[in-house]
């Protein structure tokens, strides 16, 4: 296996690991038998930072559309809707997260603090190309949120 | 009744929350010990219907009037402007915590319209409606502190109780919403009371709410609202018209509205439900980053979905959306500002 990519984030050293794909909405896919584990990046992560509340919105085996929302998230600098990455349906949430969600941060993001998992027939960016979209979005994305600091 | 009272309307919250109910009725009861306001209970704002006693109540009432509701301040003053019950906005210093820096008591106060209806105009009174928000605070005493403070402030007029007495519907069928406590103990006995000492039961109603002070009269309401919502007065503005053609839950117009002038109070999201200015709370929305639909394709699938259950086609995004860019007006500012705080972030 290749050596993650790295994208810097600031002196933040987003890792992006080879062996999965990624969506443009910062989640990464983990392809299981019949079915896609989803997670956040540590891009994500980063720019969540201490999550602790979860919520679904959604109940295992919803068929989603593209974009619909699924659920919530709030952590201490930030809170977000989550989206479905593309149509399909959603299988299962992770349990252990809706106790503890704090699994979504730091190391175990791209391992014990998975989301979901989904059935889904989308085309997913390669680690490259997740790469470069980090890349080229880097300033709008500092824009979303600089633009709210104020 | 010759004193002169400061209306106060303590407007009800839709359902049965026990500690909604709590509030209002400690709110009654300590303000009915105060000499110098007429305390009054309605139901709920946006589910009167313009027949209802209660809206017919709220218009004969003169004068300056405190209006206490669970609503932002913003919708609770124009479902109020709805129902012909209309004045300039009061400044409420009880509120919503929000940036220092961008409050402008001045702008607050301010009547100043983007689109002039000489008709409309006429039709506001000179007195002033203070929209107070009862989810800001759950102690009796910052409510009943800033009441004092407007009643001292206020242009209190005499309460012209024989004049309303003189209209019909019968005098008794208004007198009631003097009584609140009445009211409230009623409630709390279910059906085992006289009739007369209950309120008119109201529905839950779903329809927009136009902020006058903000609509630019631009039309795209009305291209974008496939279901006949919307209509033009004779002066040529803006106006809802068939409010319950509207679809229950759906507040597509309001996010094809340039100007957010709109308002669903009903609505969870605080911006269409007719909080302040960009969304409201102190953290980072990161939804935008993380796939968040942007606000003319949310309004295109909400108003399929109403299509569709009514047995038409989806239109998608070929009809009523505006074919200029929409691009918020804040967004050069703040890019301005965010390029100098860039440095602070610990990215």
């Amino acid at each position: 296996m290749p050596d993650d990519l790295v994208f810097m984030m600031g002196n933040f050293e987003a890792r992006i690991p080879q062996d999965r794909v990624y969506s443009k909405s910062h989640l990464w896919l983990m392809p299981g038998e019949d079915r896609w584990r989803v997670g956040f990046t540590a891009y994500s992560v980063r720019l969540l930072q201490d999550v602790y509340f979860l919520d679904w919105a959604v109940d295992p085996f919803t068929q989603v559309r593209e974009k619909q929302k699924i659920g919530e998230i709030e952590s201490s600098k930030a809170l977000s809707d989550l989206y479905a990455p593309s149509a399909g349906r959603i299988l299962e949430f992770n349990e252990e997260l809706l106790n503890d969600p704090s699994a979504i941060n730091q190391a175990d993001n791209y391992d014990k603090g998975w989301l979901f998992e989904m059935e889904s027939e989308a085309q997913w960016l390669t680690p490259t190309e997740y790469l470069q979209i980090l890349e080229d979005g880097w300033e709008q994305a500092q824009r979303i949120i600089k633009g709210q600091l104020n | 009744m010759a004193d002169k009272k400061l209306t106060v309307v303590i407007s009800q919250a839709q359902g049965k929350n026990p500690a909604k109910r709590e509030l209002e009725e400690s709110l009654a009861a300590a303000l009915l010990m105060e000499a110098d306001l007429e305390v009054s209970l309605v139901p709920h704002l946006y589910d009167l219907s313009a027949d209802h006693t209660g809206t017919l109540f709220l218009q004969a009432i003169r004068g300056d009037v405190v209006v206490l509701s669970w609503l932002y301040p913003r919708a609770c003053h124009w479902v109020l402007d709805r129902l012909d019950v209309r004045g300039r906005e009061g400044l409420v210093l009880l509120k919503e915590e929000v940036d220092e820096a961008e409050e402008d008591p001045e702008a607050a106060e301010s009547t100043s319209v983007p689109f002039v209806n000489p008709e409309r105009q006429k039709s506001i009174p000179d007195r002033k409606i203070y929209s107070i928000d009862l989810r800001v605070s759950s102690t009796l005493d910052d409510y009943l502190t800033e009441i004092k403070r407007l009643s001292q402030d206020a242009q209190v007029q005499t309460f012209q109780l024989g004049n309303m007495l003189q209209e019909t519907p019968r005098p008794a069928q208004l007198e009631k919403y003097l009584k609140p406590l009445d009211i409230i103990s009623a409630q709390k006995m279910g059906g085992n009371v006289a009739e007369a000492d209950q309120l008119e039961p109201t529905k839950r109603r779903w329809y927009p709410v136009i902020d006058y002070g903000l609509c630019t009269n631009c039309m795209e309401c009305i291209d974008f609202c496939l279901f006949g919502v919307y209509g033009v007065d004779q002066g040529g503005q803006i106006l809802v018209e068939e409010q319950d053609s509207c679809k229950k839950g759906c507040p597509a117009c309001s996010r094809v509205c340039p100007e957010n002038a709109i308002i669903f109070p009903g609505h969870k999201t605080p911006g269409i439900a007719g909080a302040d200015g960009e969304v409201a709370g102190l953290k980072i929305d990161l939804s935008k980053l993380f796939g968040a639909p942007d606000a003319l394709e949310m309004a295109a699938r909400e108003r399929d979905v109403e299509l569709v259950a009514e047995g038409r086609d989806a239109v998608g995004l070929s009809v009523g959306i505006p074919s200029r860019l929409k691009v918020s007006q804040s967004t050069s500012d703040e890019l301005d500002d965010l390029i100098d705080s860039l440095d602070a972030m610990e990215l």
